[in-house]
């Protein structure tokens, strides 16, 4: 059976920031977008629609490629990286 | 303000490249890098072509923390159910100095790191660079945080994703159908069942591309490189593609379908998941090049759309080193005639224009649009898999003779239309 | 009043990786101890405060060949000298080298009216450290620090104990050995990273110190955890059920009801 997403994150250190460096503007999400990509599109498959229908991001195990950013046409994120010591740290890559 | 002579915007090859070269001259240079230290944050599939940039910095290479070099190449086309796979071990990969070398970014980066240190540069972990300063249309410095240094020069060597320059207006924002996104696992296995698997002799490497259903039709294609004591495999695909798909394909999966084919399985069986990591991927080619020089600043790497997919070579960390180079080399000259105008540090496009990094991409300007051709990803890898089919079939009928059974393959799949257009639009890649 | 600070560079545990039981620690950077970064910014912020008026770093490099290196994140927050004992004989000391050394060290640089320490160390967190310096130098020494004033030749520390606060007082010079609770420390920015390049910086050797090679009274035999296997019990039925049966088992298993 493949592994899970979440447990190949696990294998990976995230420094955890106290501030989300992704912001969604889910208004733009329900109103411009038509695709919805960030849903398949995020290899650490972190973005999902909530139960009132918002899209929310699990940031924190953001490998910051920046996928969903250059694939959200409609501009709903604020995208930034993870300043100071936090975010993803790759031991090998 | 505080000021350096030159700010070097991240630690990747590019940065540091250009670092090296910079300190070696004494120019007193100041390299920021976001992770934990240089590679923390890089990921490559994984292979450097050393050949282009052996004699750029020569000192250094001999003692580079590689992982194997490259001594097998192989391409495998993916069909449903069957793959063809063309192999080549030739002595002149790995004859004297090798050509290329698997590398893992942690590792590199950080070694390499170190040795700009050693020329005097000054190297800043964990420093995220928030904006480049600009005053009358001159990069003038960075701000990071609430600190703001001046620099007569800004090396922008940020990435892929140009949030810097493309917020200081210095480039266009990157998109989705000028970028792949790659992502892999490294998958640790004893360095003799690695060589056992690829046929190997001990300490030598193999690189193996795959294409077609890997991707289920969508440009890009699979890849794995043998580490020392691991493998690298992943996937890489086009964005464009990518989500113009609707038909539920979520881009993480498609790595742990392509495991799952008994073809790869024996290859990752046994083996243990020690990383996850996935990065974007500039994949315009030359027509998506920005800029590359303004008053006081260059841009090197990944930030310049420095990388090359051929298909069966994909380059990208010897551009980064190469013009990481040709900006220090500019940087000096532009140091001794004190002008670090667009005019000053002219001679840095020049300089790429006659080396190997833009003329590779000059060569192969058409083959980003020649990728988009999805028949490519889709009945190629099958038309070879039926070809080499029906020449291996034998079964109860009688057989037809060999010539005659391939050229009925190769007049249904190679001999029509469309695939005479396809070679027309290939012939210059 | 100066003060020093006794800092431990150790590797990055949140980087390290395990294969085959075995951690990893190759290109793994090191840094400054958590609770030592604790005591730096308490240094920093009573000398800001004026209670202070030079803070020293000290550091032993441990066979950490880059510990002059990593110690400049302490000059980066704040601190406005360092010093390094950087010995190839202290490549794995006991705690009663380090104590030593740290001790002669302390000597060495003179003016030290308060000593602070993290309570334990990031990687092996003995916490022997800071009590074996103060006994040596004979100094008074007061633990678990969540709070520390300093006012008219003397040391007032509020102790973080497990169902209480107890506030003590020392008179100076007196060693301190800090809690996490005691501050956030602070992340230097770019500008006071470059400052730090410029402070003093000073590496001695043991031979320095008037010291000799350590004599190890102490040998790992293991540190490996005990392999345990896991039970591979699943729990079938409602989740009320699956408590019941979850509670008994453990029942069972001795873990609860003893």
């Amino acid at each position: 059976m493949p592994m899970k997403i979440d447990a190949k994150l696990g294998l990976d250190v995230f420094k955890l920031d106290k501030e989300p460096h992704i912001v969604i503007d889910t208004e733009v999400c329900n109103t411009v977008c038509t695709d919805d990509a960030c849903l398949y599109v995020c290899p650490a498959d972190l973005y999902e629609r909530d139960d009132q229908g918002r899209m929310t991001v699990n940031w924190e195990g953001c490998l910051e490629c920046g996928t969903c950013l250059i694939c959200c046409d409609p501009r709903a994120l604020s995208w930034k990286y993870p300043g100071g010591p936090y975010g993803v740290q790759y031991r090998m890559s | 303000m505080e000021r350096v002579e030159c700010i070097v915007v991240g630690g990747g090859l590019a940065g540091l490249s250009a670092a090296y070269g910079l300190a070696e001259a004494g120019v007193e240079v100041m390299v920021l890098e976001r992770g934990d230290y240089s590679g923390a944050k890089n990921v490559t599939g994984g292979r450097l072509y050393l050949k282009p940039i052996r004699d750029i910095y020569p000192e250094l290479w001999d003692e580079a923390p590689f992982e194997r070099p490259v001594a097998r190449e192989l391409v495998t086309m993916m069909a449903e159910g069957a793959h063809t796979t063309v192999e080549i071990a030739s002595d002149r990969f790995t004859a004297g100095a090798p050509q290329s070398y698997t590398v893992l970014r942690a590792r590199l980066d950080q070694w390499l790191a170190e040795k700009v240190m050693e020329k005097g540069a000054m190297v800043v972990p964990n420093m995220k660079v928030d904006e480049l300063l600009r005053e009358d249309g001159r990069v003038i410095g960075i701000r990071a945080g609430e600190d703001e240094i001046g620099a007569d020069v800004v090396v922008v060597a940020e990435g892929v994703l140009r949030l810097l320059s493309s917020a200081a207006g210095l480039a266009t924002q990157p998109k989705a159908r000028h970028h792949a996104l790659g992502y892999k696992e490294v998958i640790e296995l004893p360095p003799g069942v690695i060589e056992d698997r690829w046929h190997l002799n001990p300490g030598e490497g193999a690189a193996q591309l795959f294409m077609g259903e890997c991707t289920k039709g969508m440009m890009g294609g699979a890849f794995l490189y043998t580490n020392r004591e691991s493998i690298s495999l992943g996937i890489v695909v086009g964005m464009e593609d990518m989500r113009r798909r609707r038909d539920g394909t979520e881009s993480w999966q498609l790595l742990d379908e392509f495991k799952e084919l008994p073809q790869i399985r024996p290859l990752v069986a046994g083996g243990t998941v020690a990383e996850y990591s996935a990065h974007a991927i500039p994949e315009g080619g030359i027509s998506q090049v920005p800029r590359l020089a303004g008053d006081g600043y260059l841009v090197a790497g990944d930030a310049a759309g420095f990388c090359l997919n051929a298909l069966v070579t994909v380059r990208g960390m010897d551009f980064a080193v190469a013009a990481g180079h040709l900006a220090a080399e500019a940087i000096k000259r532009a140091k001794a005639a004190g002008d670090f105008s667009a005019a000053g540090l002219a001679s840095y496009e020049g300089s790429l224009r006659s080396s190997f990094v833009l003329r590779d991409l000059e060569t192969a300007r058409t083959i980003p649009s020649f990728m988009e051709n999805p028949r490519l990803f889709t009945h190629y890898p099958r038309a070879v898999a039926r070809l080499l089919e029906s020449v291996y079939t034998v079964d109860e009928r009688p057989q037809d003779g060999l010539v005659k059974k391939a050229w009925k393959s190769v007049r249904r799949d190679f001999l029509n239309v469309a695939t005479v257009k396809d070679a027309w639009s290939a012939r210059r890649i | 009043m100066d003060i020093v600070v006794c800092v431990k560079t150790n590797p990055d545990l949140e980087m390290v990786r395990v294969k085959d039981r075995v951690a990893q620690t190759e290109g793994v950077p090191y840094k400054i101890g958590d609770l030592e970064k604790n005591a730096l910014e308490a240094a920093v912020a009573l000398r800001e405060a004026g209670a202070a008026a030079k803070v020293t770093a000290l550091c032993l490099a441990e066979g950490n060949r880059k510990a002059a290196e990593d110690i400049k994140t302490a000059l980066a927050m704040g601190a406005d000298e360092a010093v390094v004992v950087d010995d190839p004989a202290l490549a794995d000391p006991d705690e009663a080298a380090v104590a030593a050394a740290l001790a002669a060290a302390v000597k060495k640089i003179g003016a030290c009216d308060l000593l602070l320490f993290g309570e334990g160390s990031s990687d092996n967190y003995t916490g022997q450290v800071g009590a074996r310096v103060a006994e040596l130098l004979g100094l008074p020494q007061i633990g678990y620090a969540r709070k520390v004033e300093a006012a008219d030749g003397a040391v007032r520390c509020e102790r973080s104990m497990d169902d209480m606060i107890e506030t003590v007082e020392a008179p100076l010079p007196a060693a301190v050995t800090v809690v996490s609770e005691i501050n956030e420390p602070r992340i230097p920015g770019l500008m006071q990273i470059m400052k730090a390049k410029s402070k003093p910086l000073q590496v001695w050797s043991l031979a320095d110190l008037g010291l000799e090679a350590p004599a190890p009274v102490r040998e790992i035999v293991s540190n490996l955890a005990k392999e345990q296997d896991r039970k591979h019990i699943v729990f079938e039925g409602t989740a009320a059920e699956q408590a019941d049966a979850f509670v008994d088992a453990l029942t069972r298993e001795g873990v609860l009801g003893r």
